[in-house]
């Protein structure tokens, strides 16, 4: 019980994963850190918009023949990546940990996470069965077919560099489509980790692709002629660019984007599993995924909010902060320094706005001796109205803004209002309650009595207003109608 | 030192099996006439690691409260002794080995019901180990009153 041992000996040098060749990239080389100890981890490029296309022609030449191989076989080329994430579950999920920061629990429920995409999108034989009726006039057939369509891609954020592009592409390739990932450039290596157990896996060349770089080769891949499809997860403002070149472009579109999720408190909840529930949400991940809390809203009386808001205060601010890769850690570092510093300044915001700071995470408590470049520790703020900054824009870090509200129906009118529709989650031991906030609520993901609100791989990952762009979702059955074009066949035979 | 993450309670878990595990294959040397019952707590001390790490390792999950599941939990309520001092008896080495099972009963209990409501099935797999090493007490003590 102490401190894990490093997966990353020696500064590698990340390439691209092309046709199925590993091919040195001509871009400009920048370092990939790790944001606890500040040591360079790889050095990865900035890939060119020629390799880029050269990634998506690769893609749509392995096409014809990966939509030939049969479902079954598909599968079995999942089935032994899956096997092969399994035997390296533990070495990927430190690699996230380096790499992005997080703790090694939060790391291995990413891995296992993607692993599930896997697991479900294996099952292809079954999921992607059409339908047919006979007979809709005498001696006349008719059915739907699901084909793929030809080369797709996703656009990948930093916050989960393993299971973010994992929502999508086992899904496009189990339906017969080719596909390229563009991890994000703050922690791409998962992804290439990842590449290299594909390879073994046994997918044929070009099936899928990872690319490296940044908003160039993102730009290149969105608006090719060859991309069919494109999945993203990012913010807002980028999203909706996308999302607008994409439909530019006759494509289709996921874009799951920004959060400012509420997360709802009744004074019957069972508080003893509701505080841990609410530091997963808040502080797990270091406040960094769309599903975090941002606003707790708690309902009921004077004596119960302040009981309650000292047990949250209390236990946030005994908080291991700390290295990931320690298991006494309970919260990371941020991703990069600059996110820090956005955080730092949400917080001046917050306080110019007249919220109170209850627990001032500026204030660095973190075990160990490492550099404190990226690393905040929680921070809560009362007296939070509906039209702060605190409560309109994305924080995406680990602060908790507490609200009040008379009743149920002025918390959810409150969280309503806010533009953001992702994850809101109630907390009651009242059935009533929250079947009433689950018809109500204005979000894509609902959670009762649950932080995170996080949908398995056999269901869609939701979203709504301007937390997501698109018709389908991610994930589940939307994943394989997503990536498949239904053609209906009438058929007669005199 | 205080617990608090599940990574934590499943290292601390396995170096109580790896520890006791140890400590059963040197009884197991030492005092051939049970030879066969140490050796085999030892091989059960290997499976008990698996089914646990299995339990983890399947549900854990970003959604879940993982970094503050076994929160409450102290390593220091849980330490074995384990040193065979040259010239121990039987008695008192099976005497060692039923403190040893007492302690690590109560890692498991104590852990099963600080996660019940937050870790899915790794309470029900620490449960299942407690039970299984609560049988070995009487098969210790049996022992006992024999030598």
């Amino acid at each position: 019980m102490a401190i894990l041992g490093e997966p990353i000996k020696e500064v590698l040098k990340l390439k691209n994963y092309i046709n199925g060749e590993w091919v040195e990239s001509k871009g400009e080389l920048y370092d990939v850190m790790n944001p606890a100890t500040g040591k360079v981890l790889a050095k990865a490029p900035l890939s060119t918009k020629e390799e880029v296309n050269a990634a998506v022609e690769a893609a749509k030449e392995a096409f014809p023949d990966w939509r030939r191989t049969t479902p079954l076989a598909r599968s079995r080329c999942l089935f032994r990546l899956k096997e092969l994430l399994e035997e390296n579950f533990e070495e990927l999920s430190r690699v996230q940990t380096v790499e992005h920061g997080k703790t090694i629990d939060e790391s291995r429920g990413e891995t296992r996470r993607g692993v599930e995409m896997c697991e479900v999108s294996s099952g292809i034989p079954s999921l992607m069965m059409g339908y047919n009726l006979e007979d809709i006039a005498t001696g006349i057939d008719e059915y739907v077919i699901y084909q793929p369509l030809g080369v797709f891609c996703c656009i990948a954020p930093f916050n989960f560099p393993f299971m973010v592009p994992m929502w999508f592409w086992p899904f496009a390739v189990a339906t017969g489509n080719t596909f390229v990932v563009k991890p994000s450039p703050r922690d791409p290596i998962s992804q290439v980790k990842i590449a290299e157990l594909c390879d073994e896996a046994g997918f044929p060349p070009g099936v899928i692709n990872v690319v490296l770089g940044g908003a160039e080769a993102a730009i290149t891949l969105v608006d090719h002629p060859d991309m069919k499809g494109v999945t993203f997860v990012g913010t807002t403002k980028i999203g909706k660019d996308i999302y607008t070149r994409a439909a530019a472009g006759g494509k289709r579109a996921i874009i799951q984007t920004s959060a400012s999720n509420f997360l709802l408190v009744m004074p019957d909840c069972n508080v003893e599993a509701t505080i841990p529930a609410l530091m997963t949400s808040f502080f797990g991940n270091t406040g960094q995924r769309c599903l975090s809390g941002q606003q707790l809203v708690i309902v009921g009386g004077d004596k119960f909010y302040n009981e309650f808001v000292d047990a949250v205060v209390n236990t946030a601010a005994n908080m291991k902060v700390g290295y990931g890769m320690d298991e006494r850690t309970q919260m990371g570092p941020m991703q990069r320094a600059d996110a820090k510093r956005k955080v730092l300044q949400v917080i001046e915001n917050g306080i110019k706005e007249g919220a109170k700071l209850r627990l001032d995470g500026r204030k660095l408590n973190v075990m160990g001796d490492y550099p404190h470049a990226c690393f905040l520790n929680p921070s809560i703020f009362e007296d939070v109205t509906p039209d702060m900054s605190l409560v309109t824009e994305e924080i995406f870090g680990p602060v908790m803004n507490i609200m009040r509200a008379k009743d149920l129906n002025e918390a959810i009118e409150v969280a309503n209002g806010n533009r953001f529709g992702n994850a809101n989650s109630i907390f009651t031991s009242n059935g009533k309650n929250a079947r009433e906030f689950q018809y109500r609520i204005e979000t894509g993901n609902v959670g009762i009595n649950i932080g995170i609100a996080a949908p398995m791989a056999f269901f869609p990952f939701g979203g709504m207003k301007d937390s997501f762009f698109g018709v389908l979702h991610g994930q589940g059955r939307d994943a394989i109608r997503f990536f498949t074009e239904s053609k209906v066949a009438i058929q007669r035979w005199p | 030192m205080k617990i608090n993450t599940a990574s934590q309670a499943i290292s601390l878990g396995t170096n109580l099996e790896d520890k006791s595990g140890d400590f059963y294959r040197a009884l197991a040397q030492r005092y051939p006439q049970s030879k066969e019952l140490f050796l085999s707590l030892a091989q059960e001390n290997s499976k008990n690691v698996t089914k646990v790490k299995r339990a983890y390792y399947g549900v854990i999950s970003d959604a879940l409260e993982g970094c503050f599941s076994f929160s409450g939990l102290n390593t220091d309520d849980y330490s074995i002794e384990t040193d065979l001092p040259e010239g121990t008896g039987y008695s008192d080495a099976l005497r060692m080995a039923v403190v040893i099972e007492e302690k690590i009963i109560k890692f498991y209990l104590d852990g099963a019901e600080k996660s019940k409501a937050l870790m899915a099935d790794v309470p029900r797999a620490f449960l299942l180990v407690a039970k299984k090493r609560r049988e070995r007490i009487p098969k210790l003590e049996s022992l006992l009153e024999e030598g």
